[in-house]
Order: C-alpha cells, then sequence, then structure tokens
C-alpha cells in the first residue's frame, strides 16, 4: 500500500483522539463562552485515573467509563464552586483562574505518582496489530479511532436530536434567553461543562496505552486541542471534528513528505485556515 | 559603644558574609549541584539529590573540612542556571558545582563558572563540553556521541551481522545531528545500507507516521537517536505497532534505570540500549552504590543519581591529591586525575577533561527472565571508545 494511504489512515486515527480531546473544550467555549485552559489537565487526570485503576486490578473495559465519569464528577464540582462565580469576569480573568487550576492539578499528579512516566498496556483483545498486505496498524489505534465514531454520532444525536440538545445549542446562541424561558440554566452549564471535561478524561484515557503517562501530557493536549478548535471554530461541534482530523492528517502526512516540520506544520495549518476563515472551518462570525 | 567599637564589629561583620569566608565557614566546605527541581525533567533533581545525599555521608569531610552540598534548582533554563549560580558564588561563596545533567544549561554555567574562577563537574551530553566550547573548569563524566554510537551500534553491528539495512530516527538537535553524523560514518565502515532517516522536532511525542515510514523501508534495523521521554515514547508506540517482531530496535542512550520502569519489561524485552551507566555494573564502588542505595532509599541506583555521587567523589579525591580546596590547585589535580570509579578505573584526559571510561550495550529482557524488579536488562558489551584528544576540536580555554 502507498506510503501516503497509510499515513492518511494513521492520520485518521490520531484525528479522532484529537477529535475526542477537542470536543469537550469546544462545546464548554461554545455555550459557557469559559475559556478553560485547565482542559489538559482534566486530560491528565483521566489518563492517571486510568493507570491507578488498572493498576488496582480493574479492568480496563471499566476503567474506561469509572475515569472519566469520576473526573466528570469532579468537573462539576469545580464549576458549581470556582468556575460558575468566575464566569461574568473577563476571559482574562478565566484564563489566569484555569491556568492556576491547571498546575495545581498537574503538581498534585507529580505529588501522588512522581515525576517519571509510566506504562499502561491495552487490553488483551486489542494488543497485537492488523495486517493487511502492507498495512500494520495496532488493534488499539483502531479501536479509539471506533470510539471517536461512537462518540461524534452520539454527541451529534444528543446535540441535534434531543431536547437538551436543542437547549444546549440555543443556549449557545443566548443564554440569557434561555435562562428567561424557565430553563434552570445553571444546571445545564454544570452538566455541559462536566461532559466536555469527561471527553477530556476520555481522551486522557485512551490515550494512556498508546504514549503512557506523565504528569507534562496535559500541556501537550491542551495545545493539540486549541488548534484542533481554532481550525474548527470555537463552539462548533463539528468543527471540533474537522480540526481533529485536520490536525491529525496534516501531522501524519508531514512525517512522510517533511519529518522534521510535522508539529509545526499544524500550527502552519491552523494560521492558514485563520488567514482565509477567521472564525475557523465552521465557526460563527 | 563608641565609634571605634561599632566600626570595628561591623567590619566583622561585612568580612563574615564576605564570599571568601564563607566559602569555608566554620571549617565547611559547601558545594551546590545545579540541576532542574521542577519541571518537566524534575526527576532529575529528585534522584540527583539523592545521589549528593549518599556522597556526602561517604565523603563527610575534605582536608579537614566538612563538605555540605546545596541543590540548585535550575528548572532546565539555561538562563536560570547561570542567575542560579552567580547566586551561589555570590551570596555563599560556592566555588565547586558537581552533578550538572542536561546539556544546554551545562554549556551556559561552564562559561559562567569558568568566567568566575569555579569549577563544573556535568555529565552532560553535548560533545561541545568537550570540544569547542571546552575550558579549564569544566570536566565531563558523560560521554561525547562518538563514544555513544561506537558503544552501542558497533557492538550490535557484530552480534546481528547479517542485518544490514538502518532505519534512524533522530531529533533535529546538535545531540541527534552529532549522533546521527557519527551513526553514518559507523554505516560506512561497516557496509551498512542506511534505507531512511526521519528527523523531529523537539517538542514530538507522536511517532507513529515515522515509524510508518520505517517499516515502509524494509528497515532490518530500527536505530532510536532520541533520548529520555522522546525514546520511551518511539519505543512505545513501535512495539505497539508490531515493530519489535518485524526489526531489531536499539536505542543509542538510555536514560536510567527509570526510563525501564517507565516502560515496563514488555516493551524492552528484546530491545538493545546504549547506557552511560547501569546498577548491575560489576566493580567495588558500584556495589558500595547499589547496597547504600537500596538500604537508605529502597531503590536501585540510576544515572541521575550515580553522576553526581561519582562527580563528588572525584572532587574529593582532586582536593586530597591536592592538598588544596584553591580552584586552580584542585582543578590541576583534576587534569591527572586516575580513580577507581563506578565503571571501573577511570581517568581524566588533560587534553579536553573528558573522564575516559567504560559504555554499555545493554539488553532488556522479559518479565520471567528478571531476577528482581529492577533487572531488565543485561550487559552485553563494554568498552571505552573515544576520538583522540587532537579530533575533539577543543583548544583548552
Amino acid at each position: 500500500m502507498n506510503i501516503y494511504l497509510l499515513q492518511l489512515v494513521n492520520g485518521i486515527g490520531l484525528g479522532m483522539l484529537y477529535f475526542v480531546l477537542a470536543v469537550g473544550l469546544s462545546i464548554i467555549f461554545g455555550l459557557l463562552r469559559f475559556v478553560n485552559f485547565s482542559h489538559g489537565a482534566f486530560f491528565l487526570l483521566g489518563a492517571y485515573g486510568c493507570y491507578q485503576l488498572v493498576q488496582m486490578g480493574l479492568d480496563f473495559w471499566l476503567v474506561l467509563i469509572v475515569s472519566p465519569l469520576v473526573v466528570a464528577a469532579l468537573a462539576w464540582v469545580v464549576e458549581t464552586y470556582i468556575f460558575r462565580k468566575v464566569y461574568h469576569l473577563p476571559h482574562e480573568m478565566h484564563i489566569l483562574i484555569t491556568v492556576g487550576l491547571a498546575m495545581v492539578i498537574q503538581e498534585a499528579v507529580i505529588l501522588q505518582w512522581g515525576p517519571v512516566g509510566a506504562n499502561v498496556a491495552p487490553p488483551e483483545l486489542l494488543q497485537g496489530v492488523v495486517i493487511w498486505g502492507d498495512f500494520i496498524y495496532p488493534k488499539y489505534r483502531l479501536f479509539v479511532i471506533g470510539v471517536g465514531i461512537v462518540l461524534a454520532a452520539a454527541l451529534f444525536a444528543i446535540l441535534e436530536g434531543t431536547r437538551l440538545g436543542a437547549i444546549v445549542r440555543a443556549g449557545s446562541e443566548s443564554s440569557e434567553m434561555i435562562g428567561m424561558l424557565g430553563v434552570n440554566i445553571k444546571r445545564v452549564f454544570a452538566a455541559v461543562f462536566a461532559v466536555g471535561v469527561g471527553t477530556a478524561a476520555l481522551a486522557g484515557v485512551l490515550a494512556a496505552p498508546i504514549r503512557g503517562v506523565d504528569p507534562f501530557m496535559g500541556v501537550e493536549a491542551l495545545g493539540i486541542a486549541f488548534v484542533a478548535v481554532v481550525i474548527g471554530g470555537m463552539g462548533s461541534f463539528i468543527g471540533a471534528l474537522a480540526g481533529g482530523l485536520l490536525v491529525g492528517i496534516v501531522q501524519s502526512m508531514m512525517s512522510t513528505l517533511w519529518p522534521p516540520g510535522a508539529n509545526l506544520m499544524i500550527y502552519v495549518a491552523m494560521a492558514l485556515i485563520l488567514l482565509v476563515r477567521p472564525n475557523g472551518l465552521l465557526g460563527r462570525g | 559603644m563608641n565609634r571605634r567599637n561599632f566600626l570595628q564589629l561591623s567590619a566583622a561583620a561585612g568580612l563574615s558574609a564576605h564570599p571568601v569566608f564563607s566559602f569555608a565557614k566554620s571549617g565547611q566546605l559547601l558545594v551546590a549541584c545545579p540541576t532542574a527541581m521542577s519541571g518537566t525533567f524534575s526527576s532529575i533533581g529528585k534522584y540527583s539529590d539523592m545521589g549528593m545525599k549518599l556522597a556526602m555521608r561517604h565523603y563527610p569531610e575534605v582536608l579537614g573540612r566538612k563538605l555540605n552540598y546545596k541543590m540548585i534548582d535550575t528548572e532546565a533554563k539555561p538562563a536560570t542556571a547561570i542567575r542560579r549560580v552567580q547566586e551561589a558564588m555570590q551570596q555563599d561563596g560556592i566555588k565547586y558545582f558537581p552533578g550538572a545533567l542536561l546539556s544546554a544549561e551545562s554549556l551556559a554555567m561552564s562559561k559562567e563558572i569558568h568566567r568566575s574562577g569555579g569549577m563544573l563537574i556535568t555529565n552532560a551530553g553535548a560533545d561541545e563540553i568537550t570540544g569547542v566550547e571546552c575550558n579549564r573548569s569544566t570536566f565531563r563524566w558523560a560521554l561525547p556521541t562518538y563514544s555513544l554510537i561506537q558503544g552501542s551500534a558497533r557492538p550490535l553491528t557484530e552480534i546481528v551481522p547479517e542485518k544490514k539495512r538502518w532505519y534512524t530516527i533522530t531529533p533535529q538537535y546538535v545531540f541527534g545531528e552529532d549522533l546521527l553524523r557519527n551513526a553514518k560514518d559507523l554505516f560506512k565502515e561497516k557496509g551498512i545500507e542506511h534505507v531512511g532517516n526521519s528527523y523531529h522536532s523537539l517538542t514530538e511525542r507522536e511517532f507513529s507516521g515515522h515509524l510508518m515510514n520505517a517499516a515502509a523501508a524494509k528497515a532490518d534495523v530500527l536505530f532510536l537517536l532520541n533520548y529520555g521521554a522522546q525514546a520511551s515514547d518511539a519505543l512505545r508506540q513501535a512495539a505497539s505497532f508490531g515493530l519489535k517482531e518485524k526489526m531489531t530496535i536499539i536505542v543509542a542512550a538510555a536514560s536510567g534505570l527509570e526510563q525501564f520502569e517507565a516502560l515496563g519489561a514488555d516493551i524492552c524485552d528484546g530491545v538493545y540500549f546504549g547506557a552511560v551507566y547501569w546498577h548491575t555494573i560489576d566493580t567495588e564502588m558500584n556495589r558500595r552504590l547499589v547496597k547504600h542505595t537500596r538500604e537508605d532509599f529502597g531503590i536501585s541506583p540510576n544515572y541521575s543519581l550515580a553522576a553526581p555521587y561519582v562527580n563528588v567523589h572525584m572532587l574529593v579525591t582532586a582536593m586530597r591529591n591536592a592538598q588544596s580546596i584553591e580552584p586552580a590547585e584542585v582543578i590541576k589535580a583534576m587534569e591527572t586525575l586516575e580513580f577507581e570509579g563506578l565503571t571501573g578505573t577511570e581517568q581524566v584526559r588533560a587534553a579536553d577533561h573528558q573522564v575516559l571510561r567504560d559504555f554499555y550495550l545493554i539488553k532488556g529482557k522479559s518479565a520471567a527472565q528478571m531476577k528482581d524488579k529492577d533487572d531488565y536488562a543485561d550487559i552485553l558489551h563494554a568498552g571505552r571508545n573515544f576520538l583522540p584528544a587532537e579530533q575533539t576540536r577543543c583548544a583548552m580555554a
């Protein structure tokens, strides 16, 4: 199989992971107009939750659900007792507070698990590779693609086909209006924040068997998530999917075309898209 | 108190605070270990502190002075490292800096310490330290890239002589470029076909694209020239792509035991690593270090712990040989130093201040083969390979 076709498939695999990572950030900004710089730290918590629970002997399949749920519950508490009090403040304050929280989480992880990284093995069922002619691909990464597709479909169905989705979409246009219509907007905000952070934690769990865990993985993830969201358009669910896929494909294709620029070209792609479409591919004007 | 007494007291107080006096205050000799205690490389500082603690216990005094140390957090930033070194020299009168480990900050500190009349013993990998940027105040226990390639890839070419197609993955900065240049020279000499190279940036954590290039090139050997977390990520992902079954994998320079702990035996099994230090080296000093590290900290020593320990040993031995704690005298003694170190008889080469000592090729083993929790690898080969001093481009300043 042509190397570029291989890289395209690999890029889609990477892109789906980036989508799972970025979609929560995008949804939170869309509804809450809140710039969450602690998103990467919740990704980190999800990954370490996976590591800890697997170490304790829990089945990976259970961990895949438990870790994001625990982190989402934590996010609900954080939203209720900290972030809710600062939504009315300028974005600069959002950045200050969320960066502060991210640093606290990162240092807490170092205190608990130490500064050295650790490995998380994929579940036995997903170990090994799929071989198709020249195409060799880890089963686990195919699984991640599958999870990304399922998550995208589920989120699409919820956002486009349910009353909750209608509230979220309407809230992203005008949260005051939704509040005046009798919807408990505070609870909706908390729920959306928890779901957004839960997807970041899910991305952390999914990433752990691919790249291991280390206390600094959140910072790197945050950078990728922001690029995907900015490319796709802040607040757009489909935009996060498009942005994630574009970042993954660019990174993978560039590994063959110009390997040292694989990372750099992600940011070049972002800059080019912003030049043509300042609000991102699917962002609102 | 009259005016005369006041002036006398003030002068005495001022003099006692002067670095010359605090340097050997109350019969104490204070040295500083400048390394990253926070940030991405904070694990280095944690282990280096343990190494320094053990060194202070084993070398409690030198020439009648109590030896003591302080850790300096460089934050892995050259500018911070320089500032902290200046503070240590000016405020504490510290002249000796053993235990540095990171290349960029070591190069920066080397110049500053040389300018200020101190002495640095570093364990950093950059060739410049004992090459174009060498100076009389800086000594290096780590090995140059030439030695890393000769000590890892050369013995592997003899272990698997039938494997003639090598693919390299290289970080695009000075250390990586130097490794690649030396590797290419070896390939040429050994008739090895270099079927491809993937450069990557220093921030790269996703290697799947590069690994697919290596698979597509049908390489026999995957040679990872990156270091630390990047080498771990590349190796972990290579294992997940099934490359361990398709080709021999070698990491030019393992960062230490903690890398094996982070990766686990399953990933390291069957993989070759170059190693600057390994805790099973069979020498008297290393046996002693392993014993005490296990007793005191419940772990086996890794490179970040062992390097500052042996640096202090070198420093104390040189001071005793010189019968002085004055840097000029100690540097002279260092230049002719030969000592029983962690890797056997080690020797400082006066021409470039490089410590001549062994480098190791080790091979990871399976969990079932491990005799204890740290027995991740066997030493397959030990040897010392150095460029002749005249080829290092060191013009000693």
